[in-house]
């Protein structure tokens, strides 16, 4: 059985299989266009509940663990709750925006955590532009000795970004400065609402040409590295990227994967901020085979998956995910401005690597 | 790695990360970033690799789980072993 089709069974079957914790809202930036609801309010989970949420994943055949936030290295126990992680054989990744990660702490994460992949925020090319999405002056500077120094201790570390208005302009500059320390760089094209539904890190969204820019040097680094082969890359698989075979639903949102909050309510993922339980009141594998919103966000993915195919075979492109369109539009069926751009600008792309093959293979003709 | 015979005690390497979903063994091999998928009775030899019990106890229980020639159960097990250590994801226990 290949992995896809693993994936595949994870979804049909409602097995989990990736669970993201967001371990705290604190964090030590304070990017602009920050998608936590820091308005929240509840009772942290404590260390004891982490344990018990981690004993059960355990027992229910979770492999992917991400210990997330905020800045999850700003938890107190985040050594002890990802050295528990491992200890019970996940598969741990770490979000973080790498300003903490260095000296004796990074020593201590790779020896007590040993995540399988750091992934830290990148916000730009320069201290001007990382600087003033994080707003925390000389955050640029501390983040590259940072990732040096990760590398140096054998961490395996990614570079993530989100593309907006204030870093649109020197996308080639990150994907240098990653390559530069030898590390992959993934660019998100969309900045997100709030997941309290604030709008206003839209403000800071970034152009089309800004996207199409992107896109192009996507396209133009991926037949570098693949040798011609381009494939479109989207969001919505395993945490490795990769996509199920075909199944009746959109996505494994509540079927194979889940996120909990700091205060333990539990959501269908990271980006569907529909509560379907609360871990102070229920066991997660109660939640799993119980909780009645989850049945429901089961079915909303199937139905997605339905009104979509109007879309045709272009549909994949727009890569659209139900929890941004149900805060965008207030129903996860709805398509959303970023959307439809992202499967226009990669259908312009696309038509034009097309091209350019044509011609190159007309070539030994007009010779 | 030696010749694996039926003393052998083998475990599964410290960066081996592995789950069973539906009888099968999704495992990650963390060092080399490689997923690979085994089938029931190569999930079985995965959690059979515990550092304690050699290969022979392996197939002792192999064959009481499933049915069929023992001889030629032995012979896979083994060579499925040696197939893993290759692979990295088994060492000497």
């Amino acid at each position: 059985m290949s992995l896809s089709r693993v994936i595949a069974t994870a979804w049909r079957e409602n097995l989990l299989f990736s669970v993201l914790v967001e371990l705290t809202y604190r964090c030590n930036l304070d990017c602009f266009f920050c998608y936590n609801d820091l308005g929240l309010k509840g009772e942290p989970l404590t260390r004891e509940e982490y344990f018990r949420l981690f004993a059960e994943l355990r027992e229910m055949e979770v492999l992917n663990l991400t210990l997330t936030g905020g800045e999850p290295l700003a938890h107190p126990d985040f050594l002890v709750l990802g050295a528990r992680a491992r200890e019970l054989g996940f598969v741990v990744r770490v979000k973080s925006n790498g300003h903490a990660l260095r000296g004796e702490l990074a020593r201590r994460v790779r020896d007590e955590v040993d995540p399988f992949l750091i992934e830290v925020s990148l916000h730009g090319a320069t201290a001007v532009t990382h600087d003033r999405q994080t707003r925390v002056p000389g955050s640029f500077d501390r983040l590259l000795a940072n990732l040096r120094e990760l590398r140096e201790l054998g961490l395996r570390v990614k570079l993530n970004s989100t593309l907006t208005a204030w870093n649109e302009g020197e996308i080639e500059g990150m994907f240098a400065v990653a390559d530069s320390l030898g590390l992959p760089l993934q660019v998100d094209p969309e900045v997100t609402p709030r997941d309290d539904g604030g709008r206003e890190p839209l403000q800071v969204t970034a152009s089309r040409e800004g996207v199409l820019r992107l896109f192009r040097l996507q396209f133009e680094r991926g037949r570098a590295a693949q040798g011609g082969q381009v494939e479109v890359q989207v969001a919505r698989g395993g945490d490795d990227g990769t996509l199920p075979t075909p199944v009746d639903k959109h996505c494994g949102a509540g079927s194979s994967g889940l996120a909990i909050d700091p205060y333990g309510n539990v959501y269908p993922c990271v980006q569907w901020r529909r509560p379907v339980g609360n871990l102070h009141r229920q066991g997660l594998r109660e939640i799993w085979r119980g909780s009645a919103g989850l049945a429901e966000v089961r079915d909303l993915t199937v139905e997605v998956k339905e009104r979509l195919a109007v879309q045709g075979a272009g549909g994949h492109l727009l890569n659209f995910c139900p929890g941004s369109a149900a805060i965008q539009a207030g129903t996860p069926f709805e398509l959303y401005p970023a959307a439809v751009q992202r499967r226009e600008l990669l259908e312009q792309v696309m038509a034009e690597e097309e091209s350019g093959r044509k011609k190159k293979t007309s070539l030994p003709i007009v010779r | 790695m030696s010749v694996i015979t039926p003393t052998t005690v083998l475990k599964r390497r410290s960066d081996v990360r592995y789950r069973l979903i539906e009888g099968e063994a999704v495992v990650l091999r963390q060092s080399a970033a490689e997923v690979l998928v085994l089938n029931e009775v190569g999930a079985s030899v995965l959690e059979l690799a515990d550092g304690e019990r050699s290969v022979g106890d392996w197939i002792d229980a192999l064959a009481a789980e499933y049915e069929g020639d023992s001889t030629a159960l032995a012979r896979d097990v083994l060579a499925f072993a040696a197939e893993l250590a290759e692979a990295g994801l088994l060492e000497p226990g």
